[in-house]
């Protein structure tokens, strides 16, 4: 996303963080919306048959990634592209982790309380919804490990490593609230 | 005739539709075969369109070049800019392009396409209603038409402000394009699919909701109920995407001394309404895919036989709605503070209290959406709260009101179109705004809600706050974007036959509502037959009004008088430069002095042009 | 400066005699159907009031601006601007504060009218079921156990009516345009709405929620009798 304007090319990366933080705002409101039906719906009800410890198990392989993100944003900011590509790949084996995790979750969760059920309609709305975002921040990182990104952190510019990790540790604060939101509350 | 044919393909439009239908035709394909392959019936409509329209969406958007540069960006260093440079003439409107004025003047033309088929739509079920009875057309025929007219308004009100946004915010700030120009392509380039979306639904039995598209009625709909969600998501996708756009450009790019009380209040408008854009939008994205999921994959948000409320889809329908009646007309409020400064030539009365009162509006907008639903079953505690929200906006609104009319007090009013077509929009929105307030009222919208009352309020709170600042937009900004003016006589002509018409075919809505009419039938009592005739009346009439702005439009673009850069004397930046504006807008950044409408102080002036880079005069004197 | 002051004095007069007007306009004709429950009463003075607020607005808005453009216009060949007023802060509190004391006053005033209309009376109510279907309505009497396609009410007693619409149905609304009142029948929950029908007549009853094919069909007689005919319906009814 190129900025044509008066800009300096500090004045660049404000305007592009910006614009990413806006974007994170508003996209954080979809799960605000949800996160209320959740409530609205089902009160704090909860099946008993809800798989608590895979849950947890899958929450800690999303934060575990967002370490990984995180290093690797580090790397990329002080240009040690190996670290960096080392970190991003075990963040995408973590995110896909967490979605095989999701993924025994749901065929679990077809036997108990399916989607046409009332809890079933929540529990697969808000994990899905998740799913989808965490699929797209699967391609983002690996948007981030493609040539284009790689020539531009050698010439010292980690705008793009930064923004896909930033949204991914988006993606991850999100699941730190539906997991108490589906999982614990009763 | 190869050559024509590479001339036509050449066209994004005409790429992207083509690759689009192809897409969408392969989704479809590979979804019956796989469903056949799972042994599932294979050809059932819901998911197979379903996966259609998203693979078509996105092959129109590939096929289009919305994503190439993306796409080399990803790929290399330094991605090249091919295929971004400028073309020239009118071809540059049928392609991705990512100046601002371009993607601005690309929103307002479909605007005001989707204005004249939703309004065609809406006269020719205008003559069902002026008699009792069949008159033209049985109710299965009258459902489906005024359903669509009214989401085909909503979404060209929406892209209609997306356009003026377009076109005026990187002007008026001094910047030379938004702040991410290909971001905003892409939000202008969803609008067409949608479009098209729309339209087609009707082949796929239309949908006969009304624009609410309340379940459980909209999960027995037809299949194209199903499209028009699919579209009605994607213009709420442009607009968040759009909203994203004009936040950052308004904090970053605003040009040297341009602090926030110097900012005309047409950009406070866009300020306002883009955070309404990036909240608010995200609550309707969400529950049109809910109810999507629910007709597809038979989930159970809004069936109360598996734990479902049909409340949820109106809470969160209006959550969103209600503050989208602000993002309707808060630039249009914004038009007509720019130009009744201008006309009077005196300064806008209260600038800061206007300014404020526009974030006012926005802010107290969005508490109160329940008052779509006193009659409908709503937590009872909730009334009263929402009753006292809704009075609240009462009071911003008021402040606006009363300063233009406190601007022209004592003025020299310049009784030209613009200033003509704003005066009728304040006289329109304040019978808009007063006739709200009995809605507001508990006891009394319990009488009034669903009736023409209704229908009555927002036509003209609507017309007030778009459509008639739309047209006086029009006539005052026409100058700048293509070097001509309009023809005046026949702007006036077209003036009177609009307002004449508009009160004609709306107030006696209001009798209508009071005595019974409920909305959404085509049929009625007798006895309230007289004022439906003068209705219609007043309806062709604004239609009328419609073709002769038509005509002025294309016959002024093609032999209109030359406008200079600043025909009309004002202060504001975009006026500063030629007409039609250079490709990229300021080459050397403006620097900011002052008040935007300080006309009469002796000497002062809104911004210093720098030399080589400003029009004739700064519109400091009339002539 | 008194030729500003004579302006406002001109525009006080006018707007003056316009609210007048309006306001004997409002009054001279009824724009409502007649009013047939003691909530309908309620309503209409709530109404009236209105109609004086809005009147008084709309006549001073639109009389200040069609005054200015015709007292104000650019003379033919006066190319001088007008003078630099930018504001006036007892003038713009002035215009925040009175419409802001007016909300609240309706605001309460509005409350209380709600509280009025759906308060339960000390009287035994006439329960009465709904049930509302594409494209009918079912009445219910609990009290005598019969049911009826049409409505028949006594004057002047309480009625508290039992909306319901059906789970696999869609939603209704109740609306006697001469109860004033009106409320929607939800599929899945129940609502309640009271009336207190004070004159006899026959009225209609109108479906208000758009609600298929037959929407515009959706109506059903009211009708308003007095106690012994009503009695006497009801054993009709058991038969
Ligand atoms: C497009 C813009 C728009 C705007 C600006 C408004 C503005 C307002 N609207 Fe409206 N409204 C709609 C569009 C709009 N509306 C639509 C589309 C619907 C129907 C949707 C559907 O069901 O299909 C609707 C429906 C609607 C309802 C629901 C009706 C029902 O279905 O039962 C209500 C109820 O409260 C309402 C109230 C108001 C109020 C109080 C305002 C206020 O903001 C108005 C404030 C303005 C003024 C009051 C005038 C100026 C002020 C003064 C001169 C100051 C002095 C005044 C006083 C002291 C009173 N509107
Ligand atoms: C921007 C918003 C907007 C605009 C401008 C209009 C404009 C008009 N509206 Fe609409 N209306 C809505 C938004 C709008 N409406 C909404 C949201 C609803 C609610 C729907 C619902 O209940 O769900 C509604 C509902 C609605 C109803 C109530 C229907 C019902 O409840 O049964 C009616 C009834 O008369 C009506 C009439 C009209 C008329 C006569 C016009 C006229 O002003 C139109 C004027 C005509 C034109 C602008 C066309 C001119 C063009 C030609 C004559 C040439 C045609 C040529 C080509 C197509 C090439 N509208
Ligand atoms: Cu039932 Cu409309
Ligand atoms: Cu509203």
């Amino acid at each position: 996303m190129a900025v044509i304007a008066h800009t300096a090319h500090k004045d660049k990366l404000a305007i592009h963080r910006l614009g990413l933080w806006l974007f994170i705002i508003s996209d954080s409101f979809l799960f605000l919306g949800l996160l209320f039906s959740r409530f609205y719906l089902q009160g704090v009800r909860r099946p008993p048959e809800i798989n608590q410890p895979l849950g947890l198990a899958i929450s800690i392989v999303l934060i575990l990634s967002s370490l990984a993100a995180y290093r690797g944003e580090t790397a990329a900011a002080y240009g040690d592209i190996k670290r960096f590509r080392r970190n991003i790949l075990l963040t995408l084996g973590l995110g896909a982790l967490f979605l095989v995790g999701v993924g025994l979750e749901w065929s679990e969760a077809f036997r108990s309380f399916p989607p046409s059920t009332g809890y079933g309609t929540i529990f697969f709305t808000l994990t899905g919804f998740h799913a989808f975002h965490v699929v797209t921040g699967l391609l983002a990182l690996t948007v981030a490990l493609l040539p284009g990104q790689r020539a531009r952190l050698q010439e010292g510019n980690s705008w793009g490593v930064e923004a896909v990790v930033k949204y991914w540790h988006f993606v991850d604060v999100a699941w730190v609230f539906i997991f108490p939101t589906l999982y614990l509350v009763s | 005739m190869r050559k024509a044919i590479a001339v036509v393909l050449s066209l994004g439009l005409v790429r992207g539709m083509l690759v689009g239908m192809a897409g969408a035709g392969a989704g479809m394909g590979v979804t019956v075969l796989l469903r056949a392959a799972l042994g599932l019936s294979a050809w059932n409509p819901g998911p197979v369109v379903a996966i259609g329209t998203i693979t078509g969406v996105l092959a129109y958007l590939a096929g289009l070049g919305a994503f190439s540069y993306w796409i080399r960006w990803a790929l290399v260093a330094e991605p090249s800019k091919e295929g971004e440079r400028h073309r020239y003439g009118w071809t540059r409107y049928l392609c991705v392009d990512i100046n601002h004025k371009v993607i601005g003047i690309q929103y307002m033309a479909t605007s005001i396409l989707v204005i004249m088929v939703a309004g065609a739509l809406a006269l020719i079920f205008r003559i069902e209603l002026s008699t009792p009875g069949r008159t033209i057309m049985g109710p299965g025929l009258y459902n489906r038409f005024m359903s669509l007219h009214g989401i085909s308004m909503v979404a060209a009100t929406l892209i209609g402000v997306s356009g003026l946004m377009n076109y005026l915010l990187p002007l008026m700030i001094g910047a030379r394009d938004m702040a991410f120009p290909r971001l905003n392509a892409l939000s202008y380039w969803l609008i067409p699919p949608a479009v098209v979306l729309l339209l087609t639904s009707q082949a796929a039995g239309g949908f006969d909701t009304g624009w609410t598209a309340y379940p459980p009625l909209s999960i027995k709909a037809p299949l194209g109920m199903q499209l028009m969600l699919t579209a009605f998501y994607l213009v709420g996708l442009s607009s968040i995407l759009g909203g994203i756009n004009f936040l950052t450009t308004i904090f970053k790019l605003r040009a040297p001394g341009m602090s926030f009380f110097r900012m005309p209040i047409f950009v406070w408008a866009t300020l306002a309404t883009a955070l309404l854009q990036i909240v608010f939008t995200q609550f309707i994205g969400m529950v049109l895919i809910m109810l999507l999921l629910e007709r597809l994959l038979g989930l159970g948000f809004f069936d109360p036989a598996r734990e479902g409320n049909v409340l949820l889809f109106q809470h969160f329908f209006w959550f969103y709605s209600h503050p989208a009646v602000y993002i309707f007309v808060l630039p249009g409020l914004g038009v007509i503070s720019e130009i009744v400064p201008v006309f009077s030539r005196k300064p806008l009365f209260g600038y800061k209290a206007v300014a404020i009162s526009t974030l006012g509006i926005a802010v107290g907008g969005t508490m109160v959406w329940g008052h779509h639903m006193f009659a409908a079953g709503m937590e009872p505690y909730l009334r009263i709260p929402i009753m006292m929200t809704t009075l609240l906006v009462a009071v911003p609104t008021g402040v606006k009101i009363f300063s233009w009319l406190a601007t022209m007090w004592m003025g020299k009013l310049k009784l030209d179109t613009p200033l003509l077509f704003a005066m009728t929009s304040i006289a329109v929105f304040l019978v808009g705004g007063l006739t709200g307030i009995p809605l507001a009222i508990v006891a009394t919208d319990l009488d009034l809600t669903d009736t023409y009352w209704v229908v009555g309020h927002f036509h003209h709170t609507i017309f007030g706050g778009f459509v008639f600042p739309l047209m006086a937009a029009i006539y005052y900004w026409f100058p700048k974007v293509t070097g001509k003016f309009l023809n005046e006589r026949l702007g006036k002509l077209h003036w009177g036959i609009m307002t004449v018409g508009f009160f004609t075919s709306y107030l006696p809505y209001f009798w209508l509502g009071l005595n019974g009419m409920r909305r959404r039938v085509y049929d009625y009592d007798p006895g309230l037959q007289p004022m439906h005739l003068v209705a219609t009346v007043g309806g062709f009439m604004i239609g009328l009004g419609f073709l002769l702005l038509l005509s002025n439009l294309l016959v002024s673009a093609w032999r209109g008088a030359r406008a200079p850069a600043n025909p009309w004397h004002a202060q504001t930046l975009e006026w500063q430069v030629t007409s039609p504006p250079p490709e990229d807008n300021f080459p050397l950044p403006p620097q900011v002095v002052g008040s935007p409408y300080s006309y009469g102080v002796p000497g002062s002036v809104h911004a210093l042009m720098p030399p080589g880079g400003a029009g004739e005069d700064g519109g400091k004197e009339a002539t | 400066m008194p030729k500003a002051r004579k302006h406002l004095l001109i525009l006080a007069v006018l707007v003056l005699v316009a609210t007048a007007a309006l306001a004997y306009l409002f009054l001279q004709f009824s724009f409502l159907p007649i009013p047939a429950s003691s909530q309908a009463s309620t309503i209409d003075k709530l109404f009236s009031a209105m109609f004086a607020i809005a009147g008084f607005f709309l006549a001073l808005c639109l009389i200040a601006m069609l005054y200015a453009a015709i007292a104000f216009r650019r003379r033919r060949g006066d190319a001088s601007d007008g003078p630099p007023i930018q504001g006036n802060v007892a003038l713009e509190t002035a215009w925040i504060l009175i419409p802001l004391a007016i909300v609240i006053g309706l605001g309460v005033v509005g409350g209380l009218a709600l509280e009025k209309i759906s308060a339960a009376p000390e009287e035994s109510e006439l329960e009465v079921k709904v049930t509302a279907l594409q494209w009918a309505w079912l009445f219910e009497y609990p009290e005598w156990g019969v049911r009826s396609g049409e409505l028949r009410l006594p004057v002047d007693r309480p009625v508290l009516f039992r909306l319901t619409s059906r789970d696999n149905d869609v939603v209704h609304s109740f609306w006697v345009p001469e109860f004033r009142v009106k409320q929607d029948a939800v599929p899945g929950r129940e609502t309640a709405l009271r009336v207190t029908p004070n004159a006899v007549g026959d009225y209609q009853l109108l479906c208000a929620e758009l609600c298929g094919l037959g929407h515009a069909y959706m109506r059903a007689s009211a009708r308003v009798v007095p106690e012994a005919d009503f009695m006497a319906w009801i054993e009709s009814l058991k038969q």
